[in-house]
């Protein structure tokens, strides 16, 4: 295992985040307040209490998720596609590294960006006295897993768009949509039950769903399915991952 | 003696169905200065993209000092230190940054590479601009960063495209010193030019690609006993002679 290569690959992304601190740090911390702020506190001073929990204590998990999903997201596509289209990818692909080794270069400040944007909000919840811990690994289980995941996805964007309108196409009409709907806000009870389909069917339910069990131990889903399926899903995504740094789709001309 | 680099009838077509190299077979030997020309579009830096990692081969086989640079491709990585042609660096790093990534890409220790790093911005006279990102340089400098880089983790093949386009005389003649120092230390080196001078003075071999294909290869000598020299050659090879005896008439 090339360790030193890795860490460089790490050692680079956190000096190139640096660069942008609004867009990396601030942003998203900010949007995470104005969300605690408006539908935790002003809106869910009004609504009673959910499973004993005041309702800004049940939307912050929701709020962690989201952010996880975006940093995620974000952190792979605009590394990648911006290697790409500078061509410093091949500085990677000059070097000595295996394809499990630039994957998981990318995915370790991936990872890092996720569990430090958790924290931050954590923080702001701190704040707002909001924040509980159920079960710590089961909460880093769900950072990372999650991560992981969307970590892969923003990877295979990366690699197949040609354009940087087309880096936003998932994120606009998937991950945000379903994210909203995945029960950040609402229990399912909440919803008409004609309606309920729209959180059962949606995988970002079962994320959010199982990260807010880890911290107020509060859970609607089906008990372990969630955690099956995050496992499955992110050994799918990164067996295609694999396959496509292997064949050179979208890296090697 | 194992060679350094021997390419058997490469072939490499990309996605659209561009042939970009059709039948390339060559063999550089340990130590030597080898010289691979061509006009532009015949097929030498996408040669190079294959021997790299940075282009797959459609077919064909490349072995870098008897390493598969495809099967066994880390090994083979090991070997080669690559300037390429185009500058493909984030251009809001740091030269310092730039050659110091490289070197732990390649899994060097830290204090090696600090070293590396350091006798190398010395030796490229980059000191001053050491800490300036990359996008602020001029074309010299930004192509000595690129030098650097291809050399910090002291590769036993050095793969030069095109390195002097757009530098000054005294980068050039700089270089050429620096190059053949290498040379004479015992680095084998595949340099493309399109300057013939520079091929001329520092080469011991050189091989003539177009249209994808090895026209002459051979020592720089039997190129220079032809009346017109190198230049008569390339042009004779790549098939200009007509139209340069024309344009040269006219």
């Amino acid at each position: 295992m090339n360790w030193i290569g890795l860490w460089t690959m790490v050692r680079r992304e956190i000096q190139r985040l640096a660069r942008v601190p609004i867009q990396a740090v601030v942003a998203p911390l900010i949007s995470a307040l104005l969300f605690i702020f408006i539908f935790g506190f002003v809106v869910g001073g009004n609504i009673r209490k959910i499973d004993g929990y005041r309702y800004l204590e049940f939307v912050l998990p929701g709020v962690v998720m989201m952010n996880v999903i975006a940093a995620s997201f974000l952190q792979t596509t605009s590394q990648i596609y911006f290697q790409r289209f500078q061509k410093s990818i091949e500085e990677i692909l000059v070097a000595p590294l295996s394809y499990v080794e630039m994957i998981a270069g990318s995915l370790g400040i991936v990872i890092l960006r996720s569990v430090f944007t958790a924290l931050g909000i954590m923080l702001i919840g701190v704040v707002f006295g909001a924040v509980h811990m159920h079960s710590l690994p089961e909460f880093l289980f769900w950072v990372v897993f999650v991560s992981m995941i969307f970590g892969f996805l923003g990877i295979i964007v990366a690699l197949w768009a040609k354009t940087f309108e087309q880096l936003n196409v998932l994120m606009v009409f998937f991950i945000q949509p379903l994210s909203m709907v995945g029960g950040v806000f609402n229990t399912v009870e909440m919803l008409p039950p004609w309606l309920r389909w729209l959180a059962y069917g949606n995988p970002l339910f079962y994320f959010i769903n199982g990260l807010r069990h880890s911290m107020i131990g509060f859970s609607e889903g089906p008990a372990g399915f969630g955690v099956v399926f995050t496992l499955v899903l992110a050994a799918v995504l990164g067996g295609i991952v694999w396959r496509l740094y292997s064949i050179g789709w979208g890296l090697r001309e | 003696m194992t060679p350094a680099l021997e390419i058997s009838h490469l072939r490499k077509v990309y996605r659209g169905g561009t042939v970009a190299v059709e039948d390339v077979s060559l063999t550089i030997q340990p130590g030597d200065f080898f010289g691979f020309l061509g006009p532009n579009g015949a097929g030498k830096s996408t040669t190079i993209h294959c021997i790299t990692g940075i282009s797959n081969p459609s077919s064909g086989t490349i072995k870098i000092f008897g390493v598969d640079a495809v099967t066994d491709y880390r090994a083979a990585r090991k070997l080669v230190g690559l300037s390429p042609q185009e500058f493909n660096v984030d251009p809001f790093a740091t030269a310092r940054n730039i050659v110091d990534w490289m070197g732990g890409y390649f899994g060097m220790p830290k204090a090696l590479r600090k070293a590396r790093t350091e006798m190398l911005i010395e030796r490229f006279d980059l000191v001053p601009h050491a800490n300036k990102p990359f996008r602020e340089l001029s074309g010299g400098l930004k192509r000595r960063v690129i030098l650097a880089r291809a050399m910090v983790h002291d590769p036993q093949l050095l793969i030069l495209d095109e390195p002097t386009a757009g530098v000054d005389v005294e980068l050039r003649m700089q270089l050429w010193g620096y190059l053949q120092e290498l040379n004479r230390d015992g680095k084998t080196i595949l340099l493309t030019s399109h300057y013939l001078e520079e091929i001329e003075r520092l080469c011991r071999n050189i091989a003539i690609v177009a249209k994808g294909r090895i026209i002459r290869n051979g020592p720089k000598e039997e190129f220079f006993t032809e009346p017109g020299g190198l230049e008569r050659a390339y042009l004779a090879a790549t098939g200009k002679a007509a139209d340069h005896v024309a344009a040269g008439a006219a």
